[in-house]
C-alpha cells in the first residue's frame, strides 16, 4: 500500500493518511453500532416506540441487537489493536497526550472564545490530545469490561456476582463517557475555527494556509523534514501577488 | 459449530448414559431417601435439583388452592411488592403492570404468587387425559436472564438458585423477554426506578421462584416441596435427580422436560404424554381463552439458550486483537518499507537532478 505523500506544489497537506482514516472510521462505524445496539440492550427501543418507526423493529429484538454489539465489538478490538500496534511501529506519537495539554487546551479555547491569540500547536492541538485520551480511556475501559461481558455470556461461565455487578456498571458508565466524548468531538466542529480540519478525515489533506497558521509547529516540522517546500509556495503566492507572505512564512518557520 | 455442538452432545449424552449406569444405586438411594427430612449437609452443598412427577401431580383437586401455591404464597408474603399509588403509566406508552388488586389470582405466574398448576386436556393415544403442570422458574444452568440483565441483578448460587435482587431490579422485564418460559412478572410502583425517574424510565421489579433460597441455605427442602401431599416434586443433588427422571421416564415410557431445554435447567419434569402435547394444548387452551398477558408459561421442547453462540462469539472477540496486531504490524512494515522506497527513490531523484545540472555522475 503506497501512501500518498505531501506534494510540494500543492495548496493542500496531507494531514490523515489512508491508514489514519481507515482507524477513525472504522472506529467511528464500530463504536455507533456499539451504542445503537448497546442501548438496545437495556429496554429502550420498545418502551419509547423507537421499534414502530418504519424498518427499526429489529431493536426491540434483544438477540439481533446482541449479535450486531458482538460484531461491532470485533471491529472495535481489532481496529483498537492495530491502531496501537501501528502508532508503536512507527513511532507515530503525534496525537499521544503530553505534559501541559490542559492548560494550553484551556488557553486555546479560550482564544477561540474571544478571537485572542492562540499558541502555537503541533499536528494536534493539545484539546485534541486530551480529547485522544479520554475517548481511548473510555473505549478501553469498555472493551476490558465488555470481554469480561461475552466471557459471562459462554455457556457454562459462572463469574462472582460481585465482579459482574461491578463490572456491569463500569461498563455502563463507559457509555455514558463514550456518548460524552462523541458528543464532544462534534461539537468542537460547531466553532468555525476548526472546521477546516475536517476535509482532513474525508480526503486526508487540508488546507495548507490554516496548517500554516493553526499547526505552525507541525508545519514548521514538515518544512524541516523536507516533505513540503516553502520555496514552491512562494512561487505560487508570489505568483498571485501576495507580497507579505514572505514575511509570514518566516514568523512560522522560526517558531 | 454445528459440528462441535453435535460432538459436545453426543459426548454429554455418551457420559449421561454411563453415569446412569454407574450410579444406579445412588439413585435408589436416592428415591428411598428423598421423603425423608433433608439434612442441611445433604442439600448445602454442590448443584440441587428439583424432579416434578406429572404422573402424580393431581393439581390438588379437593382443596380450594393447590398445597405447593398456597405454601409458595404463605413462605413469600413477606417479600411481595406493596407499591406506591397512584401508579404512573411507563411513558409514553398508555400501560402500567399492576397485579397489586389480583392478589388471588393463583392460576399463573403473578408477582404475588410464584408458583401455579397449569390444567391441560391432552390428546394421547387416541384418548383424552388430564395432565397437571406446576409451573415456576426452571432455574436454568446458563440463566439467559441473568446473563443478559443489563444491570446485573439476577445471580445464581452454588445450589443453582436463580435469584432476582428486588433492590437493583429497574423493572425493564428484559429477563422475562430472554426467558423461553416468559417466567419473571412485573409490579410497578416498587423498587429503585422510583428513587430516580419513575415518570420516565423504570417500570418496578420483577418476581420469580428463587427455589426458597433462603431454606436451601438452611439444609430445608423449598415450601412447594415439603407441601406436596403426593410426593410429586422432590428434591436432591442434581445430577441423582436428573439419573432418576430418566429411570422413572424409561419405566412408564414416559419423557423429561427440562434437562436439554435452554441449554439444561435444574427442574426435571417427567410425563406419561409427549411434552409436545402438553405444549400443544397450553398454547390452544391460551389462545382460546384469548390469553395473551404473560405468567402462563408453555413448554416449548429442546427450546434453544439464545446464548449457545456465546463461546463462539467470545472466542471471536478474544482473537479480534490479536487479528488487528498481527494487520497493523503487516501495514507498519509494509509503509515503512515503502518510506525506505521513496526515500531512494527521492536521492535517485536528486542524482538526477544534479546529473542534469551538469555535474558528473557515473
Amino acid at each position: 500500500m503506497a501512501q500518498k505523500s505531501n506534494n510540494p506544489k500543492q495548496s493542500k497537506i496531507l494531514r490523515q493518511s489512508l491508514v489514519n482514516r481507515f482507524v477513525h472510521w472504522t472506529t467511528a462505524l464500530s463504536v455507533i453500532l456499539l451504542i445503537i445496539t448497546g442501548l438496545g440492550q437495556l429496554p429502550l427501543y420498545t418502551r419509547y416506540n423507537v421499534t414502530k418507526l418504519p424498518g427499526a423493529a429489529w431493536l426491540g429484538d434483544y438477540f439481533i441487537t446482541i449479535k450486531l454489539h458482538y460484531l461491532g465489538a470485533l471491529g472495535l478490538i481489532f481496529i483498537a489493536a492495530f491502531h496501537i500496534v501501528y502508532a508503536f511501529a512507527r513511532r507515530e506519537f503525534d496525537i499521544f497526550p503530553r505534559k501541559g495539554d490542559l492548560k494550553e487546551s484551556y488557553q486555546i479555547i479560550k482564544a477561540m472564545l474571544t478571537k485572542g491569540q492562540e499558541p502555537a500547536s503541533d499536528k494536534y492541538l493539545a484539546e485534541q490530545r486530551v480529547a485522544y485520551l479520554f475517548i481511548g480511556f473510555s473505549l478501553l475501559l469498555l472493551i476490558a469490561t465488555g470481554l469480561i461481558k461475552t466471557l459471562k455470556n459462554v455457556p457454562g461461565v459462572d463469574l462472582s456476582h460481585s465482579l459482574l455487578y461491578w463490572n456491569t456498571a463500569l461498563h455502563n458508565i463507559g457509555t455514558g463517557l463514550i456518548v460524552f466524548g462523541i458528543i464532544g468531538h462534534l461539537a468542537a466542529f460547531l466553532l468555525k475555527e476548526n472546521r477546516p480540519l475536517i476535509p482532513g478525515m474525508f480526503t486526508g489533506f487540508i488546507n495548507r494556509e490554516y496548517v500554516k497558521h493553526r499547526h505552525s509547529l507541525w508545519y514548521a516540522k514538515l518544512l524541516y523534514s523536507g516533505e513540503i517546500s516553502e520555496s514552491s509556495l512562494e512561487a505560487d503566492e508570489n505568483l498571485k501577488g501576495d507580497g507579505n507572505s514572505r514575511s509570514n512564512t518566516q514568523t512560522h518557520t522560526s517558531i | 459449530m454445528d459440528n462441535n455442538r453435535n460432538i459436545n452432545d453426543a459426548i454429554s449424552r455418551r457420559t449421561f448414559f454411563k453415569r446412569t449406569t454407574a450410579a444406579g444405586l445412588l439413585s435408589a438411594l436416592a428415591v428411598t431417601g428423598l421423603n425423608k427430612p433433608v439434612q442441611a449437609s445433604e442439600l448445602g452443598a454442590g448443584e440441587l435439583g428439583t424432579l416434578i412427577d406429572l404422573t402424580k401431580c393431581d393439581g390438588c383437586k379437593n382443596y380450594a388452592t393447590p398445597l405447593c401455591v398456597e405454601a409458595c404464597g404463605k413462605h413469600n408474603q413477606e417479600r411481595f411488592p406493596e407499591p406506591q399509588k397512584p401508579l404512573k403509566k411507563y411513558w409514553p406508552q398508555d400501560k402500567v403492570e399492576d397485579w397489586s388488586n389480583k392478589r388471588d389470582l393463583k392460576s399463573r405466574l403473578t408477582p404475588y404468587n410464584w408458583t401455579f398448576v397449569d390444567h391441560v386436556k391432552v390428546q394421547y393415544n387416541g384418548a383424552e387425559q388430564e395432565v397437571y403442570v406446576p409451573r415456576r422458574c426452571m432455574h436454568c444452568d446458563h440463566p439467559t436472564c441473568s446473563k443478559l440483565c443489563p444491570f446485573s441483578a439476577i445471580t445464581k448460587d452454588q445450589t443453582g438458585a436463580v435469584s432476582i435482587d428486588d433492590e437493583i431490579c429497574f423493572g425493564g422485564a428484559k429477563c422475562r423477554d430472554v426467558c423461553p418460559w416468559g417466567i419473571p412478572q412485573r409490579q410497578a410502583g416498587v423498587g429503585i426506578y422510583m428513587e430516580v425517574a419513575p415518570d420516565l424510565a423504570g417500570g418496578g421489579v420483577m418476581y420469580k421462584c428463587d427455589m426458597c433460597v433462603d431454606l436451601l441455605h438452611e439444609g430445608k427442602k423449598p415450601a412447594c416441596v415439603s407441601a406436596c401431599p403426593r410426593g410429586a416434586i422432590s428434591i436432591g443433588h442434581k445430577k441423582d435427580l436428573r439419573a432418576l427422571a430418566y429411570k422413572t421416564a424409561e419405566e412408564i415410557n414416559g419423557y423429561v422436560y427440562g434437562d436439554k431445554e435452554n441449554g439444561g435447567t435444574s427442574t426435571f419434569y417427567i410425563s406419561a404424554v409427549p411434552f409436545e402435547a402438553i405444549d400443544a394444548a397450553i398454547k390452544g387452551d391460551k389462545v382460546s381463552k384469548k390469553d395473551t398477558a404473560p405468567g402462563r408459561p408453555g413448554m416449548p421442547v429442546n427450546v434453544e439458550n439464545y446464548l449457545s453462540t456465546g463461546k463462539g462469539m467470545f472466542f471471536s472477540t478474544v482473537i479480534a486483537p490479536f487479528a488487528g496486531a498481527a494487520a497493523a504490524g503487516i501495514t507498519a512494515y509494509r509503509t515503512l518499507k515503502g518510506d525506505k522506497v521513496k526515500g531512494a527513490q527521492i536521492d535517485l531523484k536528486d542524482q538526477r537532478e544534479e546529473k542534469s545540472d551538469g555535474t558528473e555522475i557515473k
